[in-house]
Parts: C-alpha cells; sequence; structure tokens
C-alpha cells in the first residue's frame, strides 16, 4: 500500500482512494443493502400498505406463498420467460453477428440500426408488439388470415396460451441488439491468424466454428447468457404494459408478481417473502457468476 | 471468417433477410401506423394512401405528454450526470488506488446488478413514504446511480486502466495532488467512457417504469412510460395511432443521442466483456 503523502491536503493516496470511492457506497447503502436487509425482516411480518403498523408473523407468509397454487404458476411463468427470454436472443444475436462480421456493404448502418432496438424505451416496444398482435387489427392476425393458416383471429394477449408467447417474443426482439453487440465484439477480437491457420490445416467453415470460435466466444457466451438471464429476470416494463400480469395471472413472473402484492394487494409481508425466495434461488446463479467473474476482478 | 460455400451462403442470405424482417419490420410498421389517418390505420396497408403528421400534432398537443417529455428530460440529464460522476470517482478509485475492503467492494458493485429491483423498491418505498420523500425525484436520481453503478464502473476502470501509470506519476513530480490530476488529465483522457456511460445512464433514466412507476404518482411529476400507460392504456383506450405516433416521438431522443454518440457508446460497453 502507497502510503506517500500526496500534497492533497494531506491525505494519503489509500485514504484518497477510499474517499473518491464513498459516494457510491453511500448510494449503494440507500438503494441496495439498507433494502436488501429491511425486506428480510419484512418477510416475517403482516406489514401492509395501508395501515401503518406491523406485528411479526414468523413463516406465516412462506407458508401462505407455498400453500398459493397460484405461486407455482407464477414461478413457472418466471422459469419458462427466463429460458425462452434469454435463449432466443442468444441464437439469434449470434446469427445475426456472424452474418454481420463477414463485413458486406451496409453491414455496419445494419449494426448501428439494430442497436437502435434496445435504446427504445420498454414502453415504446410494449406498445408496438401489442399492437403487432392486435386482437383485431394487428398485422399478425391479418397475414395469418390472408395466408389462410386461421379462420379466426386469435386474441394473443387475452389468452392464456399465447399470451407469454407474444411477450416472449417482445422481449427478444428487445434482447437481440444486447446480445448481439456483446458478440459481435468477441468475433471480432479472434486473432484471424488463428483462422487462417485453421484454414490452412484444410478446415471447412464448420470445424473453423467449432474448433477455432467457439472456444474463443465461450467466455463471452457465459457471460452474456448470465448477465441476459439476470436481466430477463429483473424484466418488468413489458409484462406491465402487455398485460399487467394477465390475463388470469398467464404472464406473471416473480417481478410482477412482488409489484402487484405490494402495490395492488397492498401486503408488502407477502411481497418480501416472495422477494426472499427469488434471493435464495438467485443465490445459485450468483455461485456460476462469482466464477466467472473472479477472473476480471484484479 | 468462413468461406463462402454453398451451404453458408444459404445460411448467409437466409439469415440476413429473416433478421431484417424481424428486426426491422416492426419499427417500419410503428411509423406507417403513426402516419395513417384514422380510416386506414386498421387496415393492412403497408404504405398509408394520405399520410398524414395528424398523429403526432396530436401527441404534441396533449399537455401531460409534452409534460412527460420535459420531466423525463430533466430526470434523464441530472440523474445521468450525477450516475457518471459517482461511476467515474469508483472506476478511477478501483483501477489506481489499492486500501482495504477494494476487492470487496468491488464485487458488491458488480453482484449488485442480481439484486431484484423489484423487491429492493418495496423497502425503498417505505422508506421513502417515511422520510416523506415520496413523489420527489431524489429517490429516482439515487436509484438510477446505483443501478447503473456496476456498467458504469466496470466500463469507466476499463478506461483508467489503460492509462498508463507513469503519465500520473510524471504529474505528481511536477507537484500536482490527486485531485487535480483527476479532473485535468485523467477525465479528459477517458471521455469516450464519459460520454457511453453517461448515453447509458440517460437511456436507463428515460426508459425506466417501475421506479418511477412507484416513487413518483403525481401527474404534473409523472415520467414518460408510466405516463404512456396512464394515458393510452389508462383514460384513452384503443388509440392505436396515437400510441404509435407517442412511441415513436418518445424515442427519438434517445436514437438520435445515441446514433450521434454511437461509437463511444459501443466502444465502452463492450470493452470491459471482450478484454481480457
Amino acid at each position: 500500500m502507497r502510503t506517500v503523502k500526496s500534497r492533497t491536503s494531506g491525505l494519503t493516496e489509500s485514504q484518497f482512494g477510499f474517499l473518491l470511492v464513498v459516494p457510491a457506497i453511500a448510494v449503494f447503502a440507500v438503494v441496495m443493502l439498507y433494502p436488501f436487509v429491511s425486506s428480510i425482516v419484512m418477510s416475517f411480518t403482516n406489514r401492509s400498505l395501508l395501515l401503518p403498523g406491523q406485528s411479526f408473523t414468523g413463516l406465516d407468509n412462506y407458508r401462505d406463498l407455498l400453500a398459493d397454487p397460484n405461486f407455482l404458476g407464477v414461478f413457472y411463468n418466471t422459469i419458462v420467460f427466463v429460458v425462452a427470454g434469454t435463449f432466443f436472443p442468444f441464437v439469434l444475436g449470434l446469427i445475426w453477428s456472424i452474418v454481420l462480421q463477414q463485413g458486406f456493404k451496409g453491414s455496419s448502418f445494419l449494426r448501428s440500426l439494430t442497436l437502435v432496438n434496445w435504446v427504445l424505451p420498454g414502453t415504446a416496444i410494449g406498445f408496438l408488439w401489442m399492437w403487432v398482435f392486435q386482437g383485431n387489427y394487428g398485422i399478425v392476425n391479418g397475414m395469418l388470415t390472408s395466408l389462410g393458416l386461421i379462420d379466426q383471429h386469435i386474441n394473443w394477449l387475452g389468452s392464456t396460451e399465447y399470451a407469454m408467447l407474444v411477450v416472449t417474443v417482445a422481449a427478444t426482439w428487445k434482447g437481440i441488439p444486447w446480445f448481439m453487440a456483446f458478440l459481435f465484439g468477441g468475433l471480432l477480437s479472434i486473432p484471424r491468424e488463428h483462422i487462417e491457420a485453421a484454414r490452412i490445416d484444410g478446415a471447412g467453415n464448420w470445424t473453423v466454428f467449432s474448433r477455432v470460435v467457439y472456444p474463443a466466444l465461450k467466455p463471452v457466451m457465459i457471460i452474456v447468457i448470465l448477465l441476459g438471464a439476470i436481466g430477463n429476470l429483473q424484466l418488468f416494463d413489458l409484462f406491465w404494459v402487455m398485460t399487467e400480469g394477465g390475463p388470469a395471472r398467464a404472464t406473471t413472473t416473480l417481478a410482477v408478481e412482488v409489484y402487484r402484492s405490494a402495490f395492488r394487494e397492498w401486503n408488502l409481508g407477502k411481497a418480501a417473502a416472495i422477494g426472499v425466495v427469488w434471493v435464495v434461488l438467485l443465490s445459485a446463479f450468483a455461485f456460476f457468476y462469482l466464477r466467472g467473474m473472479r477472473d476480471e476482478v484484479k | 471468417m468462413f468461406e463462402k460455400t454453398r451451404s453458408f451462403r444459404i445460411f448467409f442470405w437466409l439469415s440476413l433477410i429473416l433478421m431484417i424482417l424481424f428486426l426491422f419490420f416492426p419499427l417500419y410498421w410503428m411509423i406507417n401506423t403513426a402516419l395513417k389517418p384514422a380510416e386506414e390505420v386498421f387496415t393492412i396497408r403497408l404504405f398509408p394512401a394520405n399520410p398524414t403528421l395528424g398523429n403526432f400534432i396530436e401527441v404534441l398537443k396533449s399537455w401531460e405528454i409534452r409534460r412527460y417529455l420535459e420531466n423525463s428530460l430533466v430526470l434523464s440529464v441530472s440523474s445521468s450526470f450525477f450516475a457518471t460522476v459517482v461511476a467515474a470517482y469508483a472506476g478511477f478509485s478501483f483501477s489506481k488506488y489499492r486500501y482495504r475492503g477494494r476487492k470487496s467492494i468491488m464485487l458488491l458493485v458488480l453482484m449488485s446488478k442480481m439484486f431484484p429491483y423489484a423487491v429492493l423498491l418495496l423497502s425503498l418505498y417505505v422508506l421513502m413514504q417515511g422520510l416523506g420523500l415520496l413523489d420527489r425525484y431524489a429517490s429516482l436520481v439515487l436509484a438510477y446511480i446505483t443501478f447503473t453503478l456496476p456498467v458504469g464502473c466496470w466500463t469507466l476502470k476499463t478506461y483508467f486502466d489503460e492509462i498508463p501509470d507513469d503519465l500520473i506519476e510524471a504529474a505528481k513530480i511536477d507537484g500536482a495532488g490527486q485531485w487535480r490530476i483527476l479532473h485535468t488529465i485523467i477525465l479528459p483522457l477517458a471521455l469516450p467512457g464519459l460520454v457511453s456511460v453517461m448515453i447509458y445512464g440517460f437511456v436507463w433514466s428515460w426508459n425506466d417504469l417501475l421506479y418511477s412507476l412507484t416513487l413518483v404518482t403525481s401527474p404534473e411529476k409523472r415520467t414518460l412510460a408510466p405516463g404512456l400507460i396512464m394515458h393510452y392504456l389508462g383514460e384513452v383506450q384503443q388509440d392505436w395511432a396515437g400510441m404509435m405516433a407517442a412511441s415513436v416521438t418518445v424515442s427519438i431522443p434517445v436514437t438520435l443521442m445515441f446514433l450521434l454518440l454511437q461509437r463511444f457508446f459501443i466502444q465502452g460497453l463492450t470493452a470491459g466483456a471482450v478484454k481480457g
């Protein structure tokens, strides 16, 4: 540790360094640490947003959750969405990166345009896909009908079978740019010599991909899938705009259920309990994430 | 990278066409619908027969939407500014200094992405309610700073890592203090990184729904995301052309900013992941 006193106000370098990080620690403590601890405590109470008081109710909230048939559905929805909502944009993002890195005329324009999808507000994306899949006048129904594939318009977002599909499509559309950005960068950073060497050895496209590209890309893939999954777990806006979690809880994920319990049912204790369950499950994810991150943190 | 064999060419062209359709046709459809007059909105015409700016005028005539736009602008500019400052100081601290707890703090910041935002919101709401700070932008600014910290610190630390220590040593020998070195030498060198973090913060704030919906409730202070929902899914239902026009309108600021500054943005965000 360097202890040379610098010209600034007599602080050592270490102290100055620590001072620099204090603002970050401060906001972190207020927005992350305190609520984190407080939610755990809240899960053991019957705190409500309607009345000021609260009393400890022990494991009641958890017992109610396990007994609640809806909760299992919420759980299932979350897993389905996180898996599908991560897998599809990942695969499509990878395909798109491969296409773009071939470097044809207009490829960098296409790349920029793709990233525009990423900066669009989730609310706007929600509106757009609600419109595309609209029951009476949406273009999907219009196309399917004129192609003769269906006789009757499907009420996509109003049906419990298709609602999750539609939101997943919207989330995939939203997610592709993000995956593409990272995977494209990863593809670009593969040294051309390795590919040349493989070609000289007579490798075909598939061999080049499996022996050179895939191994080099694997670290980026792991990070991007993990981060993508975590992001999908947090996703709220698409669900809230397009369906408010309905119909009949068909598109309610953990995030939506936490919000609903707290700000519609006014049941903070229940919401907090769901949160704790969420965090416990997330710890499994954390394990793999930490392993990947340990190389980044010097 | 790949040889243009027959099978690759098929893969390439099929993927190119399908991806372009999937990624960009919806954008076109959004704009197309927004430009259609009332009679045409419910048709499947690919081009409006009588394109009109009427829907956009309606959107901008609405004082609520204008208010939401102003509010979001103020909030996004200020929170992205503060977020960049906090992330820059923290990133620089992580990069060039050593002190007890440094690694743990870094890890905690990186991992904070995984904390369920919806759950944190519960206690934050109760806290703000207790402090009488509900319906104030302060709580949102704090939240946005915190949520953009992981990416912000990581991006900027990567930039600061690239700055050679000799440069800093030389400045110290010349008698410059830590504070001055940071502001006059380091920050200008990391400008692309700073810009990309600012954009990231701006986009986060501009697009946020969950926190702005919950922590700020009065109509005058409402921001865009909750505002659009209140307006188009609450008061006025089924105004699809209006919804598309509004969607385009609220997307323009972030899109413009992104397109103008994208060099910094892509560079900044992906540098961290790809390096090392």
